[in-house]
Parts: structure tokens; sequence; C-alpha cells
């Protein structure tokens, strides 16, 4: 089923494949780095990345201390009106602390030096989606972002583990609650349902039960840290899953992932990201097998996977839709220009549907085809013209001019004087997979060549005057906006 | 010159003829077209027996009152003591309530529906909530979007399900057009999905952005015309092309077919939507609020003849803790004038027979004011229903302010009911197929 690429076939649009899917894509200098690795090297290069944790330092959030200042001031306060006054002058810090902490991730993204790892941070996000609307702290979303890089690579158990005990998570499903006497089933319900094995795999007295060994996690005020409340927790009995014991929660995790469901569920989300949607049951099956047969180590398991021939399927390359985050990204180091503004960026993802921090509902975003409306397919477009032009009306005036793309260098002079060698190049830097010969005749037909005589019908009714040579700046930035503003373009 | 309701509207066929192929292709339609067609049709003839549009047919207008309206200082029981015993600060006397019955009666700045209430033209649903009543703004915005039940977390919402399962017949995709930024959960669906937009000059393919803009559009629209197109021989005029395809045709064809598809509905939702604001001017003043300047853009955009049976538009900062009364005069006030405005248009029009609104809100407020002279987080609450359609009154039970659950009034109209009834008996399709069982109908309509 995962029998490796021959190293043969390894070429420019398979390394662009993986530096795509496994990354956030980058300029063809990055895709020919890693079309010379062969596909094994490349493979390693994306998942032996050191850690690149010194390139970026922490961002300046509101830390828990303050916050716990502000919660005293609020207190002590004499009138209702001090006491709303402390309250709105904490909320208007933490709304700057969380468009920081947003910032600081899609800059991590953007020049992460380890791109596999955001990349899988950015699915355990979308798997533990926890938002921020209810949280309600930078501080504490900043933390789980931390534990989600730090475990994104390793054995899922420990992952999970080190998620039961997040202070993000603990608020985010009610954990904090959940006391002996009264034990909150939200958490337990989730980490079966959604987290882990899917619904229908568990019983009602499963989550029950569960939700017992999983009292006493707590957050420390002081400090926004983990704490285990012994008086809180129900040391008694349990039976899960048949079992019978004093489990704890860690006892209730390892039961939970000792089942080959456990596997299955988690490979088919990993697959679905990684390769495609809907994946046949066999390929659940021996997907699910991998992982569990490399102890749920998930760089092993994307190992074998990024190597096989499976993975580079026609059927698989380039049918992907790009996410708006992945969108993004990509653009921006296709493009080899810094991310737009943080007012541009705010809006645009929003209007585009993936708010980090904000995912809509705890089973995360649904991607693929639900990611693309008429709104939002239209709003990629001009985005791309933003990009490419910056003109800010092109948004709504919602922001400042945007960095200039380095023309030069996209299209050196030596490519500017013929049709076919403008076109191609410029394809390659912006699809990184052949070009459907519709579209290449209407680039072509752009710049004033008529390419299909004897098709006339696909040509537009006027001819357009051929564009002089070599082409300007401005013909150039034309027909990369024209490139970009297709159905094709918003494929990986 | 034409009136606006008599203004051409497109279908699907001639925007391809005449918009995205210049002409060039005028007998030949892109094959997927012709499968979409046949298969919408076999849809909407088993769902609805026939296609109705917002051209010629009934329209819904969700209004959302964003941040939890207080339904007691909305529709205010000034005839129970319990509302002024809860409500010291802020309970509004009763010498000032423009009543309805000896109960109850509306905020003093709702002279407008007052007015609208007499003429026939406004009904007052009582009590309207879930069982389980959470009280995260968030959550409980997803519930009343999704239709779930309180423990239930859904992704698709009420009229994106209304969307998939009754609408395919609809030409074109504009099924449902929000006015705002964001589209609303509640329109979210796998497809056809509705449109959302604050202006319509911004939903549109920004050429300008070019340095040759006519270039760019035009290029732009023939690298996003559907894919088979070019090797169609279907004949639209033979009559050869549905019977050479037996059965429903698979509707989701591939990934970049529906980019395609997608994008080509954009373009013309785009076209179509700027035409008509373009041409269409209101002949009734609206106020300058944003709910005034939404509900502008929809009478416009009725008036224009959109096809479009759903609209969303919203209003917020309803979430008053502190210092309500001042906040909630004016929201009052804005919600009036911009309703009045709203309906006034669609009198003028001709239209008001064919519109029903529908308001909603996350949450109503606790029944007791809190320190700060606001409330906090409810439950239940009133909600109103206007239109030409609707028949006046009040429906449901008001809560009683004193047997509460946790403080809050307990609902006695389940939100589900008031969207079935909009669903069976305004727009005329299946309710059961959209929230998942039967509730029961209201009589409003």
């Amino acid at each position: 089923m995962f029998s490796p690429l021959s190293e043969k076939l390894w070429d420019r649009t398979r390394a662009a494949h993986l530096l795509n899917r496994a990354g956030f894509g980058g300029d063809p200098g990055e895709i020919d780095k890693l079309t010379a690795m062969g596909v094994a090297g490349a493979v390693d290069w994306f998942l032996k990345a050191p850690g690149d944790d010194e390139l970026f330092p922490p961002p300046s959030l509101l830390e828990p201390s303050t916050r716990f200042e502000f919660k005293k001031r609020e207190k002590a306060a004499l009138t209702e009106d001090d006491r709303l006054a402390v309250r709105k002058q904490l909320g208007e810090i933490e709304h700057l602390s969380m468009l920081d902490l947003r910032l600081w991730w899609l800059n991590r993204m953007r020049y992460t030096t380890a791109p596999l790892r955001e990349k899988m941070t950015l699915f355990w996000h979308g798997h533990f989606a926890t938002s921020n609307q209810k949280v309600n702290d930078s501080w504490m979303m900043w933390g789980q972002n931390e534990t989600l890089r730090q475990e994104a690579l390793g054995k899922f158990p420990v992952l999970l583990k080190a998620i039961s005990r997040d202070p993000a998570m603990i608020r985010w499903l009610d954990l904090g609650q959940s006391r002996k006497d009264h034990p909150n089933e939200n958490f337990a319900r989730e980490v079966m349902e959604l987290f882990s094995l899917g619904e229908g795999h568990y019983t009602e007295q499963d989550i029950q039960q569960a939700a017992k060994a999983f009292t006493g996690y707590r957050i420390v005020p002081e400090t926004g840290a983990f704490r285990f409340a012994e008086r809180d927790y129900d040391p008694g009995t349990k039976i899960f899953f048949g079992k019978t014991g004093a489990f704890t929660g860690d006892d209730i995790i390892d039961t939970i992932t000792s089942q080959p469901q456990c596997a299955r569920f988690i490979g088919k989300k990993l697959w679905t990201f990684f390769v495609a949607g809907d994946p046949s049951e066999e390929v659940v099956q021996g997907f699910g097998e991998l992982l569990l047969s490399n102890g749920y180590d998930i760089a092993a398991t994307l190992g074998v996977l990024f190597r096989s021939e499976a993975f580079y399927s026609p059927h698989v390359m380039h049918h992907q839709i790009k996410g708006p985050v992945q969108w993004m990204i990509q653009t921006t180091r296709m493009l080899e220009i810094p991310l737009p503004d943080a007012k541009v960026l705010e809006n645009s993802l929003a209007a585009l549907g993936q708010v980090v921090f904000a995912p809509p509902n705890v089973k995360g975003w649904d991607g693929g085809r639900s990611w693309i409306s008429a709104a939002s397919l239209l709003y990629r477009y001009n985005l791309a013209a933003y990009l490419l032009s910056g003109k800010a009306r092109v948004l709504g005036g919602g922001g400042t001019k945007t960095a200039a793309i380095p023309l030069s260098k996209i299209a050196p002079e030596s490519v500017r004087k013929s049709p076919d060698q403008l076109v191609d190049h410029l394809a390659f830097r912006i699809f990184n997979y052949p070009f459907p010969e519709k579209d290449r005749a209407t680039c072509l037909a752009f710049l004033g060549v008529d390419h299909d005589a004897e098709n006339p019908a696909r040509m537009p009714e006027k001819k357009p005057v051929p564009k002089p040579i070599p082409y300007t700046d401005a013909v150039v930035r034309d027909l990369m906006q024209l490139m970009m503003s297709t159905p094709f373009y918003q494929l990986n | 010159m034409k009136s606006p309701k008599e203004q051409p509207v497109h279908t699907r066929r001639e925007f391809l003829r005449t918009s995205v192929l210049g002409g060039a292709l005028a007998s030949t339609v892109p094959l997927f077209l012709e499968k979409t067609f046949l298969c919408l049709d076999t849809m909407a003839a088993a769902t609805t027996g026939q296609v109705t549009t917002g051209k010629d047919g009934t329209i819904l207008v969700v209004l959302q009152l964003a941040g939890g309206n207080d339904g007691l200082n909305t529709l205010v029981p000034f005839g129970d003591d319990a509302y002024y015993k809860a409500r010291p600060k802020i309970a509004l006397p009763a010498k000032d309530i423009l009543r309805i019955s000896d109960y109850a009666g509306f905020h003093p700045k709702l002279t407008g529906l007052r007015s609208l209430y007499g003429e026939g033209h406004l009904g007052m649903v009582q009590g309207v909530g879930y069982p389980n009543p959470n009280r995260s703004h968030f959550r409980s915005t997803e519930i009343w979007q999704t239709a779930s039940d309180s423990e239930q977390i859904l992704s698709d919402g009420w009229l994106g399900r209304y969307f998939d399962n009754c609408c395919r017949g609809v030409d074109p995709a504009t099924v449902g057009v929000a006015i705002g930024g964001q589209t609303p959960q509640a329109f979210s669906s796998r497809e056809p999905k509705g449109v959302a937009f604050s202006n319509p000059e911004q939903f549109r393919y920004m050429k300008e952005a070019a340095n040759d803009p006519a270039a760019a559009d035009q290029f732009m629209r023939q690298m996003n015309q559907p894919p088979d197109s070019e090797h169609s021989s279907l004949k639209e005029n033979a009559g050869g092309s549905i019977g050479m395809l037996a059965g429903p045709a698979d509707m989701d064809g591939s990934t970049v077919e529906f980019l395609q598809r997608t994008a080509l509905d954009a373009q013309m939702s785009s076209d179509r939507i700027l035409e008509i604001t373009r041409k269409t001017k209101s002949t009734v003043d609206y106020p300058g609020s944003q709910l005034g300047n939404s509900l502008n853009m929809v009478g416009r955009l009725i008036a224009g003849g959109l096809p479009s049976r759903v609209y969303y538009v919203s209003q917020g900062g309803f979430d008053t803790h502190a210092n309500q009364i001042p906040a909630h005069d004016r929201l009052m006030g804005d919600l009036d004038a911009a309703l009045g405005a709203f309906i006034a248009d669609l009198k003028a029009q001709g239209n008001l027979g064919r519109v029903l609104v529908l308001s909603f809100s996350e949450f109503g407020r606790r029944v007791t004011e809190n320190a700060s002279g606001g409330t906090d987080h409810g439950a239940a609450a009133p909600l109103f229903v206007l239109g030409g359609g609707v028949k006046p009154g009040l429906y449901g039970a008001y809560p009683s302010l004193t047997d509460l659950h946790d403080g809050d009034l307990k609902f006695s109209t389940d939100f589900r009911s008031v969207y079935a009834t909009a669903l069976e008996r305004w727009l005329g399709v299946p309710s059961e197929v959209v929230l998942g069982k039967k509730y029961p109908l209201l009589p409003f309509v």
C-alpha cells in the first residue's frame, strides 16, 4: 500500500507537491533545493528539521500575573463604575494581546525553517479546536499552541495526555469545574468523540465513567498553570471499556489509544489533511495499521506516507483546496513578500473563514470544499490582486499598501522575450503543476498571441493587441493576477 | 425605461451565452450545466413540486439582534408587579408602554412597530427558547444558527440545510444573500451556498487592480469558464441532451469542476447584484444606521427581482450589561426606524405581501437587573414576525416572571417551531428535512 516512490520519478513537480503539502509552499529556489535532494533526502529534510524556537522570541502577551493583578483591582474597586473601568481596560489589553499572538503564529508559519512542525501544529489546532472566544486568555492559547508544536511530530498518546492538562483546553471544555461530587462530562465526551475514536465507538456509560477519572484538573489563577487538585479528584472505581479499576485520566487515555479504532480515526484525519478527503475503508484500515505499528509516532508515519508512490498519484497532486491560512502563507512565500499588515491579515482570514485561535466550534474547520463560496472565491481573487498591486481599495480600502513583489527576480529579463517562455516560467512559480492547455492558451492570448487559430470560438471576441516585447512589469503583473484569479490556483 | 420589477432576469444559460463566452458559443451549453439542470429539476420535483424563486415567490428576511436582546424591555409585561420588583432601576414605566394588551406592550421607542401591529402586519411570538439554555453568546448563537439541540454540535446552518435540501432547482446560485462582511453560520451548507457582502461594489472582481482592467476582466472570465464548454457538442435546441442522460447525474464532479461552478456562480451573482443595485433606487428614505443601510440594500434587491428567497441582516450592540436604558433606547429606536422604512419600501413596491421578516437574538436577558443598571445573559425572549402575510397577534404564552429556571424565563415556544413555520407555511418547503424532526407549527402566517 505504501510502496516507495522510485527516485527516478522524483522531479520538480513532486518536490513542489511535498513542499506544499508538508509545509506552506515556497519559491522556485526552494523547490529546486528539494528536487536536488531526491525523495528520501527531501522527506528527511522535513522530518529532521531542527527546531526554530530561537528565530521566534515569545510574543508579548498579557501575562497571568498581570491579569491576576487586574482581577484583584477589580475586586477591590469601591464602585460599580470603577469595577467596570478595570474590566474594560483588561478587555482592551487582552484584545491587543490576542492580535499579537495571531500575528506571531502566522509569521512563524511564513518564516519557519521547520515547516512540517508548523503544518502539524496547524493540524492539531484544527483537531483540538479551541477558541479564544470562550477561553478569553491569549496567554493560555499561546501555551496550548506551544504544547501542540512541541508534541506535533511525537507520539499521539503523549500529546493527548498533555492536552488533557492544557489550561486552555480545561477552560474550553469546562474541565475546571469537574469535581468528585459533580463530574462534568464535556471533556470526557469530546476526548472520545472528536479527539480519538469518533462517534459510535464508546457508550454513554464510558463517558460518565471517564468523566469521573478526569476530575480535579485545575488552573492556578496566579500563574495560569495546570494543577491537580487531589481533593476534587474521584479516586473510586470506574468501569471503562469493560475494564474495572481506580483509573486516572491518563489510564483512560491509555485505554482509548490502545483501541485500533483510535489509530484509524487519527489516521483518517491525517490522510484527509495531507492526502485527500473521503479515504476508502481500505486506506483508513491500512493507514491506521501503519500508525499503530509505528507506536503512534507521527513523524515516522508521515515519513512512510511522504515517501510513498500513493502520495504522488495524479489523483492526489493538485487536487486539494488550499485552506485560507495555507493560501495566505503559501502565496506570500511564493511571491517572496512579507505577510500583509495586521489589519488586512485579520480581515482577510475572517472573510475567508479561518481565523486561528477562533475555530467555529469544537469540531474545528470542515475544510475541503467548505472553504469555498461565491463570496470567498471572489475575495481570494481580489486578495491576490491586492498582494500583487498593493492597491488597498481592492479590499475595500481596509489596509495599507503592501510590500512590492520582486518582479525582476520573479520574471528576469531572459524570460520576457517570448510569450511561451514568460507564461511557462510564471506558471511554474504560481501553480507548481502542469497548467491546463485551455488556460495556457488564454494566457498567451492575453499577451496577444493568437495561439489557437483552428478554434476561434475559444478566443474572446475582440482580439487583444500583441503586447510589446520585452514584456514590462505591468504586463507581468497583470498576467500573474490573471493566473491567480482562477480555480486552478486554489488547488495544491 | 423599465420599472425595476420588469428588469431582465438572466438564466444561467443566457448568462453563459451573453457574458462569459461573448456570444461565440450561443448554441452550446456546457455539459456540466446540462447535468446540473437535469439533476436540479429532478430533485426539485421531489421536494417542492416546482421551483419557486424570490422573483415571484415568497421571501424570508432573517434579522439577527446580536448580543442578546432584552426581551422583557422589548415586549414589556407592564401588567406584572414582578417585572417592577425585579427591575427597580430599569423597568419601563407602565404609562410609557405602547400597549397591545392589559399585560404587555411595546418599548416606547417602537412606535412604528406598534402601528404595524395595529395595521395587522406584525406578530409577536412570546417566550421563545430551547431546552437547557446556554448562556454563552458564542454557543447560543451557534445553537440558533444551526437549529441544534443544546448539547448537539452541528456545522451546517438551518438556512444552509434549506439551501441544500430545497433550493437545488433555483437558478442561479444566489439562494440566499447576507448583508455583512461574513457569511452567517446559518448559511453554512454544502452546496449551493448563499453569498455575503457588506457593499455590492466589493462583491465583484476588482479588475481595477490591473494595469489593463478591461483585458483583466475579459480574460479572467475566460479563465473561469466551465471546463467542458469547448468540447460540448450538446445543442440546446436539439433537445437530445436531456434524453442522453439517464437518471440523476452526479452532482459532485471533481474538485476543479466544483471550483469552476462556484466561480461561475460568483460572477453571475456579482453581475446581477451589481446590475440591480446600480439601477434600483429606493423610493423611501431609510435611516443611515447600519441596519437601515442593510435593509435598504435588501429592499433594492427585492425590487430588482433578485431570485434569492432568503436574506439575512443584523443589528449589533444588544449586550447591555451596564447602564442599559440609554443604550437600549437607542437600539430600539434604530430598529423601529429601519424596519418602518423597510416595510414602507415593500409596500411602495407592492411586495409587502411576499415578504416575512423574522427576528431572533441568541438569548433574552436575566429577569432581575444587575448592580450596574444593566442585565446579564438570560434565556427565553419574544421575537418579531413582520410582513404582509402575517396574522397579527401574540403567539405562545408570556413566560411567568416568578416561576424561573436559574433566574431566567422558561421558554414556552421552541425556536425551531418558529423556523418550521417559516419553512412550511411561508417558503412552502418540508421542514423535517431541514430541522431533523417535526416541530409543531404556529399560526402566525
